[in-house]
């Protein structure tokens, strides 16, 4: 049975935030202003992005608050009202609540009884998965429709409080404080069916390569800064404790970031070697690179490895949008269909590596339309 | 006799030099997935690679280094004149190479370790099935699949010995006093994987070659990864 993706909404949390109002909305760490940002942010090139928290630090949306008004805005385009939606798929690297799990806060909010329901947790391919554990239940014939919703609130965790309580200046190392200009909030969601609606996109495959067997943590939260101690954060007698060593802090190690391109690399040319993927004839290339500087490694790596991707075909929103994390591909989905660069018959590839202990995953999609498949 | 071949990265390849250097390209990856895993270089990636382990990577490496110059000079020796120009480029790597184990000894004794150790240091069972798998290849009739070999060993240099030299700089004591081995490859080792560029589409000929190129990579790479491995066990 062939599934189809025929209605996508996002939603972004307040006004774009420019690079020069961060720092005002985040907090100054002791008082003093950051002396990474700019290099940062010169690297990423992000010049705006959205965020749930004010400068206050009152949490204006909560991450189930995003999620709910993210899955209304693909309702409202589909010919679905909630009541009707019979599987719930969430995904977030933290939600609000660290138990029970996100989709429960979700389906709370949106009011769908007796959904089937499933959350995903990780970093930024764990939306992808929530996307195959939809696509795969409707093509088993076990539901005809699945709502996919994913939703990220990262600036809770960049307050300058956070790094005060963690011991201020001494703790705010350049692994600690990178993700602080790189993450966003946002969600997105996606309503997938049994039937393609209008124009819409048939998922043709979903696929991942996970390299955690290889490789340390790259990114997190929950240990400590010294590589010796082996503690994570609930190890400690008490949560403050945790805190004061830094076990709290969400962490980049970037001597190891650099393998988030080989890993997307290598996942691709598997892909070809394995007759799933043909980089001459796809259309679009919707990446999700967390850092503007990745994409240009991205792109000599495949044509070294005569698997060009041209420039024209490559897609992303990050610049504007921010680095979502997990959400980051459907809301990327949902602004590139806005666009109208989808014709019938286009193929699309969605890429998604993931640095959190390196994993990327795939999503090949074709766009259809009703009734002329 | 023939012109050598051009140096530069090459702007086009054949189909089959393409392709070739796809897999060769995968088998890079899965090389330094393999590396990753091996205990001294995940000590290396945590931050916990102290002095010892530093010394007892020269003393296991130096076997092989001291090698590596022989199955490069025995490989070009085993080229007819109708590689006469590879050839050359593979003469030319090994007189390169042929005596850089000196840098490493000398490595070796800035970082307080004693000379008659380290040139009394067996080949570790790694090292041994390198020697010999390389030593046997290179005997080979126009051994096309060295390019696999030097794929991965030039590769090392290229793309790690300087990451590698500036972590463990910065573990031990912050002095490049004792890494100029790690940093001689690091700096030049691209120049040679230029030549190795330059040479797949010239020893790409046919499918078998191409196969047998990737297969000693393959090899190579699981080989070296040993070798490594077994520093924990030395």
């Amino acid at each position: 049975m062939s599934v189809y993706i025929t209605s996508t909404g996002a939603f972004l949390p307040g006004p774009p935030v420019g690079n020069d109002e961060m720092e005002e909305i985040l907090g100054l760490v002791n008082g003093k202003k950051s002396r990474l940002k700019r290099r940062i942010l010169k690297a990423n090139g992000i010049v705006t992005r959205h965020y749930a928290i004010d400068k206050d630090h009152n949490t204006l949306y909560s991450a189930s608050d995003m999620a709910v008004k993210a899955a209304e805005r693909c309702l409202e385009q589909s010919t679905l009202s909630s009541s009707q939606v019979k599987m719930l798929s969430c995904a977030t690297t933290q939600g609000d609540m660290v138990i029970p799990g996100f989709g429960s806060m979700v389906q709370a909010g949106l009011g769908i009884p007796e959904v089937e329901l499933h959350t995903t947790h990780g970093v930024c391919t764990c939306s992808s998965m929530a996307i195959k554990a939809a696509y795969n239940n409707i093509r088993v014939g076990d539901q005809p429709n699945a709502l996919v919703v994913v939703s990220e609130l990262a600036s809770r965790l960049f307050k300058n409080t956070h790094y005060e309580a963690a011991g201020g200046a001494a703790a705010v190392n350049f692994d600690a404080e990178f993700l602080r200009w790189m993450l966003s909030d946002g969600a997105g969601s996606l309503l997938l069916e049994d039937q393609p609606r209008g124009q819409c996109l048939r998922i043709d495959w979903i696929r991942s390569y996970s390299h955690a067997d290889a490789y340390p943590v790259c990114m997190g939260i929950g240990a400590t800064t010294d590589p010796n101690d082996t503690r994570t954060w609930q190890d400690f007698p008490t949560y403050g404790e945790a805190e004061a060593n830094g076990a709290l802090l969400i962490r980049q190690d970037i001597r190891l970031l650099e393998t988030i391109v080989k890993i997307g690399v290598d996942g691709t040319l598997k892909l070809i070697e394995d007759g799933l993927l043909d980089t001459d004839k796809l259309d679009h290339l919707l990446c999700h690179y967390s850092s503007h500087h990745f994409k240009s490694r991205i792109y000599e790596l495949l044509d070294m490895a005569g698997a060009r991707v041209d420039e024209e075909k490559w897609y992303s929103n990050l610049y504007t949008r921010g680095n979502t994390g997990a959400a980051s591909i459907l809301i990327m989905l949902d602004e590139f269909l806005s666009t109208d660069r989808a014709k019938p018959g286009d193929t699309i590839i969605c890429m998604v590596p993931e640095s959190g202990r390196f994993n990327v995953a795939y999503i090949h999609l074709t766009v259809v339309e009703e009734g002329n498949e | 006799m023939s012109e050598p071949v051009v140096l530069d990265r090459p702007d086009v390849l054949t189909d089959l030099g393409q392709e070739t250097l796809r897999r060769l390209i995968r088998v890079w990856f899965d090389f330094e997935r393999r590396l990753a895993r091996v205990p001294i270089i995940r000590r290396l990636d945590l931050g916990q690679f102290n002095l010892q382990d530093y010394q007892n990577l020269l003393l296991n490496l130096r076997p092989q280094v001291v090698e590596g110059a022989r199955w490069i000079a025995r490989g070009a020796s085993s080229f007819d004149r109708d590689y006469a120009d590879v050839r050359s480029v593979i003469i030319g790597h090994a007189k390169d190479e042929h005596r850089d184990y000196e840098v490493l000894e000398a490595d070796y004794v800035t970082s307080g370790g004693d000379l008659q150790t380290l040139q009394t240091q067996p080949r570790n069972p790694g090292s041994e099935a390198l020697h010999c798998f390389l030593m046997y290849r290179a005997g080979q009739p126009n051994p096309v699949d060295l390019l696999g070999a030097m794929w991965i060993i030039e590769g090392l240099g290229e793309k790690m010995a300087n990451d590698w030299a500036k972590r463990m700089e910065e573990l031990i004591d912050g002095s490049k006093a004792f890494t100029r081995f790690l940093r001689y490859h690091g700096d030049n080792d691209d120049s040679h994987m230029d030549k190795l560029y330059g040479l797949v589409d010239r020893v790409c000929t046919d499918e078998g070659a191409a196969d047998r190129i990737v297969r000693t990579a393959k090899v190579v790479a699981r080989l070296y990864a040993m070798q490594l491995e077994e520093i924990e066990h030395a």
